[in-house]
């Protein structure tokens, strides 16, 4: 078949010298081998596909929350000039169904319409004047139905069902767990603290919405190029729903331009692949404007929460009680798999004796709910390290201190009775906060609050799962080949979002191999010549492909060292050492060029392969079947603690976040500078999600549709952030590491909103904290206080 | 309607469509797809390119604007052999991530650095504040103008 | 209906020319916002006329007693220009949080007053420096007061063949206060959800001899209240001389609720926002 139009590896290529002629090791600060490609604008990301005789798709969108389809008139649509040709679901052939778990997503929306981002009809055209001109000429009939905007609503007896055929109703899945005695553990409780908090959409907001390039061989091959997180399963999905061999699919996976969970199933993959289908072999290419992404694209699912947390007089936990619920919008996505991981974690961080969670996830005809680094644990981080905080407060106990007291350690049972076997750093990060000037110095950095100003520290401790679960298979197959130019290739099954995981596999393979960034090659994740290695999700990248890469590379090693062993006529390959670009014999000095030994072997042992599956949770516990397969328990966790010093203004509420301290134990380091990266943009993306990203729909329609309206943070919003890694070896980690993408964005959320309730007194349960949120939780704690000092006046 | 401009040192002249935007023009017509397009209504930054010198938005214009002007897209900023000092520094302090926005971001670095040469951490952030990045948290971009600003300093007629 | 033509006249005669030939045509000179109702689907105008090849109407002239800014100025322009420093740093204090450097070097002063936008950040501060501006066409050059020129939210009097050519400011002697403060909803590139300017002639013993005061965002236009300055006038700049405006503020202002925030916390900022001048009577902030 045609290779797709420029789509070249990514190679090591010029770059500043110093850094890259030493041989790689871990623990290093290397450079990133995609930053050179980035920087000089070279990088051809799925976005800067053309190619000759490109035709433009694009899908026409219901704009209505809730709807049955009575007709779609494509006839003004297809006489418009420039259009190529126009299609409904009736051009589907295969399931017209997409999911993960739950398959339940059309393609082109058939009998209905369930959120006002579903996709009608699909039009090809060639340029892009064209194409937007003949959306606006797609007429639909669309005969409105009673939506459900609210999960409470959506769960009550007579709530418009948004999938008619499924057996629970509007709750796409009802997760209910109980450890020790569950809410008799109540009674018990020497103080008992109630509280219920809600938590709003989050935007990916990635800077390179979703796209995607198609073309369609003589042979019928079918290779489509896109920004996604997911390519293996991405095959399977658009096969299935296009009703295609998935043989005949091949996805090729460049890296994506931010992804965050946000390309961690189907975007434009499916429709792609049937405009290329319909295109006459021409290439076709698809890239959601901003404001399409934001209405079709997934989110962080909002969450209501109801929290109930009893301890004893001394601190000590003894009781939790969650109530989650999650609106995942119209369609499954992920939703049930986030909302098990919520649950997973939503006791925080601690030996809690006796626990009663119950969850929803819950269809509605609002946008989709989706993966979003952090996966379900951002929300309940945020609920239950504020009941912390409420309950440090009220037990007048320091809330490092009370944290410290309850902190998981390993061999403890977590939240959902999971006994934690792996390595368990929480109380050496508390123990770094507790030490830190930011939480030391708090009272005198406090009182030094210029005008009209009030400042506040706050802290959280938190929890990430890595992998998949018990259920489904986390498993990567590593391949590196020596090539017949004598360089490493490295096959990356796992894509690289940004999260610098293609780099660390050069990393890991290098150090195994002895070789420099010069002797590297990479080939980026391509179903047709990387292996099936899972998702870029779960904090799992570098843990599972790591470990993977590291028998295929020691394979490879040995290999080479036993092959020119046998060459240079020594006892064993113990004899010899790999040196870049090259194997010498110690004792007598003498070398070969790994360029000649790749000549010398043949080419099945100039390849290899190694498979790894991660372990899973032995443990048996009493949780339904169903839990299980969305994911319950993990066996594998990262800690984290996190300080922030904030200061509010007293005229327009508006809050700054001064510092930020994130101290984490992920393991062992590889690079210091990738990991910091990972540590840096959750941290900023929580900061986001905690002070101003503020996505509203009404009534299922999008009122933040694009960056003027949804606020990201720009560089003026945050600080510096400080990174301190505690790094406990993770003994089934390769090198020791843990994963670190999501765990960074559980942290500002609560730590901010226990720093402004330390600054102002009032405690806020509706995020985010915008500046009118805060403003008004002053005043009308000021007037209660000013009544209340009233009262008590006239009472004497 | 028919146009010339100078782009990346070289004349270039070409016909295009009036209302054919500039980002279009240098990523469809020129292949130089360095400058991206993230938003296409002036909030993100990601296609920033220097016009004479000054920082200023493709999204924003139309291919008539170019006349007689003088484009230095990411692509023109190096040469295949050795790096721009900002374009280093983004490379050795890890201020890449997936690099969407980082083509917007060195340019406008440029432009902040042409304008201050030796700006704090907050003029870089002032300075940087209409160029949005989603994976980095700012702090190793602003490390790396840091950086870039020394060496510039050191060597200013770079 | 699709953009036809872009023209670039290099002389006002030019631009009368193309005026008149193509009356269809919108203007437009930074285009930053322009663009943006373009995307939107708000306007479609079938011709443009570019405004930023008119060197007549760019840059800043020194008049004397006054400074004459050409319409088509950039932001970027005026934020670095040594007059603009000296004779009104609260025009410079605006210019410095508008939007953010490439925006701010595209877009122009004239665009951010056609515009008219509440939220304009140059306009609460051109309010307070009472400055008017210069429409011309072929025919006529007529002038009037700023605020007699926006009547409401991108509300304008402009005629058909007229386009503003520039804005003409007293340079000021005495004011010793020049604040501006914008309220937006993050700190980098934010829109005024509510504005303060204030220019004040503070005695050395702390009491306002003189002020001007103007708000942002907290109306269908910029909102000036001759019954707040009067009152603050021959007061000390006091917690409680401000405190005691607040009502006044909040009575007389005409917010509305929009999806960045509601219009009573707009109310209530806009009379906060007096508080943060009693600052200076300690030198600023
Ligand atoms: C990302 C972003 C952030 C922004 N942030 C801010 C901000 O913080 N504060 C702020 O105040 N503004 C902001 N703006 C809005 C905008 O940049 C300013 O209003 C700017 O001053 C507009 O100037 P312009 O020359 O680009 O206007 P244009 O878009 O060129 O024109 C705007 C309108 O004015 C008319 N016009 C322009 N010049 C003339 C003239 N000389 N005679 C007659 N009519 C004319 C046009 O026909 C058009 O209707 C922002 C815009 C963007 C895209
Ligand atoms: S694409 Fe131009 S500013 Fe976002
Ligand atoms: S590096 Fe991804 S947006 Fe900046």
């Amino acid at each position: 078949m045609r290779h797709p139009a420029g789509h070249k590896d990514s190679r090591t290529s010029k770059r500043s010298p110093d850094r890259y002629d030493r041989p790689l090791s871990i623990g290093t600060r290397v450079p990133r081998i995609d930053a050179y490609a980035k920087v000089t604008g070279r990088e051809k990301f799925a976005a800067d596909y053309y190619g000759d005789d490109l035709v433009w798709a694009g899908v026409k969108r219901a704009g209505v929350p809730h709807a049955r389809i009575e007709g779609i008139d494509l006839k003004r649509c297809r006489e418009a000039p420039g259009v190529i040709c126009a299609l409904t679901h009736e051009h589907v052939a295969g399931t017209n169904r997409q999911g993960v778990i739950r398959k339940d997503q059309p393609v082109l929306a058939d009998d209905k319409v369930r959120h006002c981002g579903d996709a009608i009809a699909l039009v090809l055209a060639e340029d892009k004047e064209s194409l937007e001109r003949a959306l606006s000429m797609v007429s639909m009939d669309l005969e409105p139905m009673p939506g459900v905007f609210d999960p409470e609503e959506a769960l009550e007896e007579n709530a418009p069902l948004v999938h008619e055929d499924h057996p629970g109703g509007n709750a796409l899945l009802k997760g209910e767990l109980q450890k020790g005695i569950g809410q008799a553990a109540a009674a018990e409780c020497e103080v008992l603290l109630e509280g219920c908090f809600e938590t709003s959409y989050q935007e990916h907001a990635y800077l390179e919405t979703e796209c995607g390039w198609a073309q369609q061989d003589e042979e019928g091959k079918l290779a489509i190029v896109c920004s996604t997180q997911t390519p293996f399963r991405d095959r399977m999905e658009v096969a299935e729903a296009l009703g295609l061999d998935p043989v005949s699919v091949r996805i090729i996976a460049p890296y994506p331009g931010g992804a965050f969970g946000g390309k961690d199933g189907v975007t434009v993959q499916t429709l792609l692949g049937l405009a290329a289908l319909h295109s006459g072999g021409r290439p076709v290419k698809m890239w959601w404007g901003r404001e399409e992404s934001f209405v079709a694209g997934t989110k962080r699912h909002p969450a209501s929460m109801r929290y109930r947390l009893g301890a004893k007089w001394d601190g000590a936990l003894h009781f939790l009680e969650a109530k989650l619920f999650f609106d995942t919008g119209p369609y499954d996505h992920l939703g049930g798999v986030v909302l098990t991981l919520a649950l997973e974690h939503a006791s925080g961080p601690y030996r809690i004796p006796n626990v009663k969670l119950e969850g929803y996830a819950v269809y509605t005809n609002n946008p989709v709910g989706g993966a979003f680094r952090g996966f379900g644990v951002p929300q309940v981080t945020g609920a239950v390290e504020q009941m912390m905080d409420m309950l440090a407060h009220r037990l007048s106990i320091d809330p490092v201190e009370l944290r410290m007291k309850n902190a998981l350690r390993r061999g403890d049972r977590s939240g959902v009775g999971k006994t934690l076997v792996s390595s368990t750093g929480l109380m050496e990060c508390l123990d770094v906060v507790s030490k830190h000037p930011f939480w030391t110095d708090r009272d005198e950095w406090k009182s030094a609050a210029g005008p009209f100003k009030r400042r506040g520290v706050g802290m959280s401790a938190v929890m990430q799962a890595s992998g998949y679960g018990p259920v489904v298979p986390d498993y990567a197959n590593a391949k590196v080949e020596l090539t017949q130019e004598g360089k490493i290739r490295v096959y990356c099954g796992v894509v690289d979002m940004g999260q610098g995981n293609a780099s660390t596999n050069l990393q890991i393979a290098g150090s195994i191999l002895a070789q420099t960034l010069e002797e590297m090659e990479l080939v980026l994740p391509d179903t047709d010549r990387t292996l099936p290695s899972g998702s870029a999700s779960a904090s799992r990248c570098s843990y599972t492909f790591g470990n993977a890469l590291i028998g295929a590379a020691e394979t490879l090693k040995r290999r080479i060292l036993q092959r020119a062993a046998d060459l240079l006529m020594a006892q064993s390959a113990d004899q010899l050492a790999l040196v870049p670009g090259r194997v010498r014999c110690l004792g007598t000095g003498r070398e070969l060029s790994l360029e000649r030994m790749a000549r010398l072997m043949d080419e099945t042992e100039r390849v290899a392969v190694h498979h790894f599956r991660a372990p899973v949770a032995l443990d048996k516990l009493a949780v339904a079947d169903d839990l299980r397969l969305h994911g319950m328990p993990h066996t594998l966790f990262s800690y984290g603690a996190h300080v922030t010093r904030v200061e509010v203004d007293e005229l327009t509420g508006y809050v700054e976040v001064k510092d930020y301290l994130a101290v984490s134990d992920c393991g062992t380091v590889i690079n210091p500078q990738i990991y910091e990266q990972q540590i840096h943009g959750g941290v900023a993306q929580g900061l986001g999600y905690v002070l101003m990203e503020d996505f509203r729909v009404t009534e299922g329609a999008v009122g933040t549709p694009n960056f003027a309206t949804y606020l990201i943070p720009t560089a003026p919003d945050i600080q510096d952030i400080e990174s301190i890694a505690v790094e406990i070896h993770e003994h089934t980690g390769p090198f020791g590491l843990k994963g670190v993408g999501e765990i960074a964005t559980n942290g500002p959320l609560p730590a901010v909103s226990n720093a402004v309730a330390d600054a102002c007194g009032v405690r806020f349960d509706r995020f985010p904290l915008t500046p009118e949120r805060v403003l008004m939780g002053m005043r009308t704690a000021e007037h209660g206080k000013e009544s209340r000092e009233y009262q008590l006046q006239t009472e004497r | 309607m028919n146009i010339s401009f100078r782009l990346n040192g070289e004349k270039v002249e070409i016909d295009v469509r009036p209302d054919r935007r500039v980002v279009d023009l240098l990523r469809e017509d020129f292949g130089l797809t360095g400058t991206k397009e993230s938003c296409g209504a002036g909030d993100c930054g990601a296609c920033t390119i220097l016009v004479d010198g000054e920082s200023r938005l493709s999204c924003l214009m139309l291919a008539a604007q170019l006349q007689e002007r003088e484009i230095v897209t990411i692509e023109g900023l190096s040469d295949e052999e050795t790096l721009h000092p900002i374009q280093s520094a983004f490379v050795e302090r890890g201020a890449v991530q997936c690099g969407f926005c980082v083509p917007g971001m060195i340019l406008a670095s440029v432009d902040l650095l042409k304008r201050n040469p030796t700006p704090t951490r907050h003029d870089i952030r002032e300075g940087l504040s209409g160029n949005l990045c989603r994976c980095t948290g700012y702090h190793k971009i602003v490390d790396a103008v840091e950086d870039a600003a020394a060496c510039l300093k050191d060597d200013p007629c770079r | 209906m699709p953009l036809r033509d872009v023209f670039l006249p290099r002389t006002l005669d030019d631009l009368w020319d193309t005026l008149e030939q193509r009356p269809e045509s919108m203007v437009y000179a930074g285009g930053t916002d322009l663009f943006v109702r373009l995307r939107s689907g708000s306007i479609a105008p079938p011709s443009l006329v570019c405004l930023e090849r008119l060197n007549e109407i760019k840059g800043v002239r020194d008049e004397g007693e006054f400074l004459f800014i050409g319409a088509a100025t950039t932001h970027g322009f005026l934020l670095a220009h040594p007059l603009t420093v000296e004779h009104f740093p609260i025009l410079a204090k605006a210019l410095a949080v508008l939007a953010s450097p490439p925006v701010r070097h595209m877009g122009t002063i004239g665009g951010n007053i056609v515009n008219a936008s509440p939220a304009g950040d140059t306009l609460p501060p051109l309010y307070v420096l009472d400055a008017e501006i210069e429409i011309s066409s072929r025919r006529e050059v007529r002038r009037m007061p700023l605020a007699d020129f926006i009547f409401g939210p991108g509300e304008v009097l402009l005629g058909k063949g007229e386009i503003l050519t520039g804005v003409r400011v007293k340079k000021l002697t005495n004011e010793n206060v020049h604040h501006y403060e914008k309220v937006g909803l993050r700190k980098g590139q934010a829109c005024a959800v509510a504005s303060l300017a204030a220019l004040l002639r503070l005695s050395p013993s702390g009491v306002v001899e003189e002020a001007r005061l103007a708000w942002g965002s907290v109306g269908p236009t910029v909102v000036t209240l001759t019954e707040v300055e009067h009152a603050l006038t021959g007061e000390v700049l006091s917690h409680d001389t401000l405190k005691g405006l607040i009502p006044l503020v909040r009575d007389n202002v005409s917010p509305i609720d929009d999806v960045r925030a509601s219009a009573e916390y707009r109310r209530i900022v806009a009379g906060q926002l007096l508080l943060r001048l009693q600052q200076y009577r300690w030198g600023g902030p």
